[in-house]
């Protein structure tokens, strides 16, 4: 079959093209949720994430304190995978955060499944929407974290034949 | 050179995003989803056409109009130092100190929905209450030393239970006395964080409702909470159960004759001794009703379903067993107060009923009483306790009977008789009388004056503003501990104490305890 016209254009640059839009949207999303958990009452998930947040820390934290905190995390996140700045600083705080948000489906079951673990709430199906979040993260920003060398590369050669 | 370009224009995008978000939820603050009250600057916002319309009153004579704006609008508020109520969910544990936040709920209204399956409620319960549990017994001890002491000698009326003796607030460290934290300023002690009598918030607010002391569950299992337990020990609360005393059978003494007055044994208690009228309101008194979380629906805080509860389950034996409510005076729920239950001993002479509602009469007391069914939506789910004013009218005939424990030591001028008491007893008279200021407020047959007052307590702590709160009456004191309407001050020496700081009285060790002595005569 002859191949379509469109698929002769610059396959790498289409490839970099849409890797660059997706980070672009991840950190969005990763800022932007996290942006309105500055704003009391804003975030939907204001609630797990106080409630989670106040158990961790055995009630002693001050649950807006703890909030601001992870609205902090999730933005600097977010400008971490849009802008690849501190992309190392950015990897690390993206798996810290990811056990977090984890968390309430552990803690809170009862507010997350309407019977564990096959029918997630609405807030459960929130904080299962992390994972492919993060897996997306991870794909976007550990080559730029870890970027391949020359002696990796010679590295790790022996081992793939 | 690009990658920096670029990576500038990025984050000026999310500070214009952020910004607009800020912008767009000034205005989103007070309007009708938010938690969050009317923002302070600016009037404007989603909820504003009404401001702006009764605002900006026309210019008289020469006089200067006055500005209706964001600056002058919020006057005298006081929110600058509390927090925002936590978002939480029925069942979810409240800070112990939720006096110190404030804010608005999304809805006055309650709804009969549980956020779970009920199965899961219970398991939920299940898990959280011992955790919860283990809290509330560690802040209790850090505000109290429940140390069990009691004053020599004083029995409660039904001659059962001690008197528990105190100050059991706990000072902070840096304090070496109560009289050396009475030396400071209410400012100083504000600032510094030292007063010793914040408020009680009930432990688990966003269920709150009636909650049970032990003493009272261990023979009404059916009252026993999935989620909470009373945090209170059973020592620094009312004798259980109490004696019961009429007016017009002053002769029979105690007419319960030690026991728990119920549906099973009322009729033949009373039968001859009380008019048909009385006899039928308190059968009412003693009819369950369903509740908000006691009843025969899910939406409740009992393993099996309820019948509910009856108005003496609180007051029984038409005194107190201690149990707790919120004040239904106020929304949200998170900010209505503790209120521990009064006793119903000398309704008859009060002009005023309930901490914050002014409530005039036994009957519309009886009629409406808002623990039970405050809430329409709740009521149609939980069916109305739906009590008829012929009912209510008998219920308070009944309840206008209650005598006051005897005070032998009173003078028909509620004074002293000088032959039956001690050198302390006059001592404490005088000066509840003269410089501790007693007298001002409580005087007459039930020592008490029947209006409200705002004691502006929140000069002394960091905390919501908790107006004015009627006087309780001091006849029959001993019997009620613990005293003011969260029970706050667990014993007389520290309602005493808390008299002394609010009113910046002064008082010596010696006067303190002189002064007891006397509440104790009452
Ligand atoms: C939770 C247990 C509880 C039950 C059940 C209960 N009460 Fe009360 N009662 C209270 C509390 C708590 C207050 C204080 C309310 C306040 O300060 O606003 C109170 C206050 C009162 C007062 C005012 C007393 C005063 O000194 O101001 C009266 C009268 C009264 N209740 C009558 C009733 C009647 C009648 C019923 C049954 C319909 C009833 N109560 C059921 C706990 C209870
Ligand atoms: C300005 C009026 C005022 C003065 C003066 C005053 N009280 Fe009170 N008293 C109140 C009010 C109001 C309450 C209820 C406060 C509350 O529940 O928060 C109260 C409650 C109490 C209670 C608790 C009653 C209960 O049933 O829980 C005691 C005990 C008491 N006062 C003793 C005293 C003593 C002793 C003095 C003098 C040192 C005094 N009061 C002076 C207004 C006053």
């Amino acid at each position: 079959m002859a191949r379509m016209p469109f698929l002769n254009i610059d396959r790498a640059g289409i490839e970099r093209w849409s890797r660059d839009v997706f980070r672009l949207l991840v950190g969005f999303m990763y800022f932007q949720f996290g942006l309105l958990k500055f704003f009391p009452d804003l975030s939907p998930a204001e609630m797990i994430a106080e409630y989670t947040l106040g158990q961790l820390s055995g009630f002693a934290l001050e649950t807006r304190t703890a909030l601001t905190l992870l609205a902090t995390l999730e933005c600097a996140i977010g400008v971490g995978l849009m802008t690849c700045l501190f992309p190392r600083l950015i990897f690390f705080l993206l798996n810290f955060h990811i056990i977090g948000t984890f968390m309430p489906l552990f803690l809170l079951p009862e507010f997350c499944f309407k019977f564990f673990p096959f029918a997630p709430t609405f807030e459960g199906q929130y904080i299962i929407k992390n994972l492919p979040l993060f897996a997306a993260a991870w794909i976007l920003i550990f080559p730029i974290a870890f970027p391949l060398r020359e002696e990796d590369n010679q590295a790790v050669s022996p081992g793939n034949d | 050179m690009k990658q920096t370009w670029k990576q500038t224009a990025i984050i000026v995008f999310l500070l214009l995003f952020a910004l607009q978000t800020w912008m767009t939820y000034q205005q989103y603050k007070g309007s009708g989803l938010s938690r969050v009250p009317e923002s302070r600057h600016g009037a404007g916002g989603f909820i504003s056409s009404a401001h702006a319309s009764v605002g900006n009153p026309s210019p008289v004579g020469s006089l200067k109009p006055v500005q209706v704006s964001g600056e002058n609008l919020p006057m005298y508020r006081t929110t600058d130092e509390l927090r925002l109520y936590p978002a939480v969910e029925k069942g979810l544990r409240t800070p112990f100190d939720l006096w110190r936040y404030y804010g608005k709920g999304k809805t006055t209204f309650g709804t009969p929905v549980l956020p779970m399956r009920f199965d899961q409620w219970i398991e939920f319960h299940q898990k959280q209450k011992p955790e919860l549990m283990k809290d509330v017994r560690a802040y209790m001890n850090s505000r109290f030393n429940f140390s069990g002491a009691v004053i020599p000698g004083q029995m409660m009326s039904g001659g059962r239970k001690a008197v528990m003796a105190g100050p059991v607030a706990r000072l902070p460290a840096e304090v070496e006395s109560y009289e050396s934290l009475a030396g400071l300023t209410a400012e100083e002690i504000r600032r510094r964080d030292l007063f010793p009598y914040k408020p009680l918030a009930h432990p688990i607010q966003t269920t709150a409702h009636m909650l049970f002391p032990d003493s009272w569950t261990a023979v009404h299992p059916e009252h026993k909470r999935i989620d909470v337990d009373m945090d209170f020990p059973d020592a620094y609360l009312p004798e259980f159960p109490p004696p019961l005393f009429l007016t017009t059978h002053k002769e029979l003494g105690d007419i319960s004759g030690g026991q728990e007055i119920s549906f099973d044994n009322y009729y033949e208690i009373f039968d001859g001794l009380i008019t048909p009228e009385q006899m039928e309101g308190l059968k009412e008194l003693l009819r369950p009703s369903p509740t908000t979380w006691f009843n025969q629906t899910q939406h409740r805080l009992t393993s099996q379903p309820s019948d509910g509860v009856a108005c003496l389950d609180c007051h029984v034996n038409g005194h107190t067993n201690g149990a707790i409510e919120l004040g239904p005076d106020s929304r949200p729920n998170m900010a209505r107060l503790r209120v521990d239950t009064p006793t119903l001993r000398g309704n008859f002479n009060l002009m005023q009923l309930s901490s914050k509602r002014s409530i005039r009469s036994l009957d519309h007391f009886a009629e409406i009483e808002e623990y039970f069914d405050g809430d329409p939506g709740m009521q149609q789910a939980i069916g109305p306790r739906a009590v008829k004013r012929e009912v209510s009218n008998r219920m308070a005939d009944f309840n206008a009977i209650i005598d006051y424990p005897p005070a032998p030591k009173l003078s028909p001028m509620m004074r002293l008789i000088p032959s039956m008491a001690t050198e302390q007893e006059l001592r404490g008279e005088k000066l509840f009388h003269g410089k501790a200021q007693c007298s001002a407020c409580h005087y007459g047959p039930a020592f008490v004056d029947d209006y409200m007052h705002d004691l502006k307590v929140e000069r002394f702590y960091v905390g919501r503003p908790e107006g004015p709160i009627k006087t309780f009456p001091l006849r029959g004191i001993r019997d009620s501990p613990p005293y003011l309407h969260d029970g706050r001050a667990p014993t007389l020496h520290d309602a005493v104490e808390f008299f002394n700081l609010v009113l910046e009285l002064q008082l010596s060790r010696s006067e303190k305890d002189d002064l007891v002595a006397f509440l104790l005569c009452l």
